[in-house]
């Protein structure tokens, strides 16, 4: 509608609600904020400092941080072909899509619960292999970071899918002809042409899961159990069952603040490796 | 030379294609067995969990419950997104690519810091623990689903229908409601349909605001999952993928689901 005759400024209005909810969403950061250093005795730096002083908080936080890392980093590897093939398969994108929109859009405790069925003591994996022969006692999958690692992986992957898929449907399909005509084959073309132009798509699918993993918690409480802290199901525990916001909100922050140090991190590598013009 | 490698690529692809609705596979598996659990090789087929499940006042509560939020929050976030899109559409103001990262904010907090944000303000307004809390809370989270879709449907409308209708005399009102909201259909349907989804599914932030009153389907199968892991659960969890299903394949045959993979114009 650009051009149009001038609109009147009465149309501002029409804003009020959207403005409504999002002042909503400043006043609840503006309260995590003054929980997180005012309690009941006044000012107070107590539950930050609590975090910088208590080795078994550090574990809490490095889990979170590196459990995150790793998830990001399978998630991109292990969702890049799915993206790939979608996008080489354009008759039945709609259909893979599909596949791939499903998993996504279904509540996470339900495909945590997929794998709880899954991998646990009793679970298929377990009895299948106990039924042929090949282990005596169950793996020990679950209630441990590997299961949190394969859960929050999985729960993720389409994710990356679809942000590397979304960049992959840009690329240009005569850069594809060029290569090969050059005398490139199908693998040559893909990791000289296609992988280079894709990695934005990558970085963009890493970032997003990195920092939902950062933020889980029912993953994270299912299948890792409950002595396997990490930050987002010691910040449940906080709010939940001992109704001390002040501390929630000290880590809540410090689980921001976190997550946008990992962005950064994570930004300033796409700058060092993905040319200026794709980025 | 290199067929062989491309096509070992392409198996191995669809492997981890497959491999991506599994757990969902097995859920709906498990549902169906009359043992409660899956175990190889299969064993009897039943209906009774389902039976149990649809017979327990509990569940078939949550269920109402989570569909009625759902309902009410993509209504309501539709609606709140339309009318703040247009107006920025129609104004252009200055601050427009400011007031868009704001909206956009919610995506960058993650879920456990953006629960605790929430339950503080909710509490504040005596709003914890309640359905209002719960579809406030939602209208939060759901807000840049439903902007995006629809500001990108207004910018592709063509500007001279405006022009036009406005040189013949129609009113502010009637360009918005008889042109761009007509105009704008696929937005306005990919907002509603995703923001229901995003809604009746979530769980990370809704479970920091349910209370004894009032609780959500997904909320109440991960209470049900810590206590007694009953292949009711199965059952239960059976239902909600076929409410996803549903509402993906509605949103592909009326809008498709280009949406998802379109490249962000901003």
């Amino acid at each position: 509608m650009r051009g149009a005759t001038s609109a009147p400024r009465s149309l501002g209005w029409l804003l009020l609600p959207a403005l409504l909810v999002l002042a909503l969403f400043l006043g609840s950061v503006a309260l995590l904020l003054f929980h997180a250093f005012w309690n009941k005795d006044g000012f107070s730096l107590i539950y930050f400092r609590q975090i910088i002083d208590r080795a078994d908080y550090h574990d809490v936080f490095l889990r979170t941080v590196s459990i995150a890392a790793i998830v990001a980093v399978a998630a991109a590897v292990l969702a890049y072909p799915i993206a790939w093939l979608l996008w080489r398969l354009p008759r039945w994108r709609n259909l893979l899509l599909v596949i791939v929109l499903v998993p996504w859009l279904v509540s996470l405790v339900v495909r945590t619960y997929g794998w709880l069925v899954i991998l646990g003591p009793k679970g298929f994996l377990n009895e299948t292999l106990k039924w042929a022969g090949v282990i005596q006692s169950p793996l020990p999958l679950i209630f441990n970071d590997l299961g949190v690692v394969i859960g929050l992986t999985h729960v993720l992957m389409p994710f990356s899918a679809i942000a590397t898929l979304s960049v992959l449907l840009q690329i240009d399909n005569r850069l594809e002809e060029a290569s090969e005509s050059l005398g490139a084959g199908g693998f040559e073309t893909w990791r000289r042409v296609v992988l280079p132009l894709s990695l934005p798509g990558v970085f963009t699918g890493l970032g997003i899961t990195f920092l939902t993993s950062m933020g889980a918690i029912v993953t994270p409480i299912l299948l890792g159990g409950i002595r396997q802290k990490m930050a987002g199901t010691q910040i449940y525990q906080e709010v939940v069952y001992n109704f001390n916001m002040s501390k929630a909100s000290a880590w809540a922050i410090c689980l921001l603040l976190l997550s946008g140090l990992g962005l950064a991190l994570l930004r300033a590598v796409e700058v060092a490796l993905v040319p200026k013009a794709d980025r | 030379m290199n067929a062989p490698i491309v096509r070992l690529g392409r198996t191995a692809s669809f492997a981890l294609l497959l491999f991506l609705p599994l757990p969902i596979v097995v859920i709906g598996a498990t549902s169906f067995a009359a043992a409660g659990y899956l175990r190889f090789p299969p064993g009897d087929l039943s209906l009774r969990w389902y039976v149990e499940a649809a017979t327990d006042p509990r569940w078939i509560e949550a269920f109402v419950t989570s569909l009625g939020i759902a309902a009410v929050v993509s209504v309501l976030v539709t609606a709140i997104a339309f009318a703040g899109a247009y107006a920025c559409h129609r104004l252009r103001p200055r601050w427009l690519p400011a007031f868009e990262l704001v909206v956009m904010s919610p995506l960058f907090f993650p879920h456990a810091a953006l629960g605790v944000a929430l339950v503080n303000v909710l509490a504040m307004a005596g709003y914890l623990g309640s359905a209002t809390g719960i579809v406030i809370a939602h209208i939060v989270c759901t807000l840049p689903f439903a902007w995006r879709p629809i500001f990108v449907a207004l910018q592709r409308i063509d500007g001279e229908i405006v022009e036009a209708a406005s040189l013949l005399g129609a009113d502010e009102r009637r360009i918005a409601l008889g042109i761009a909201l007509p105009l704008t259909r696929s937005g306005l349907v990919t907002a509603l349909l995703f923001s229901f989804i995003i809604s009746f599914d979530e769980v990370t932030i809704t479970m920091f605001l349910t209370g004894p009153q009032v609780t959500t389907l997904p909320v109440q199968i991960y209470a049900f999952i810590q206590e007694n892991a009953s292949p009711v659960l199965a059952a239960i969890s059976t239902a909600t993928v076929v409410v996803t299903l549903v509402v993906v394949m509605l949103l592909e045959r009326l809008i498709g689901l280009e949406f998802f993979v379109a490249h962000d114009p901003a």
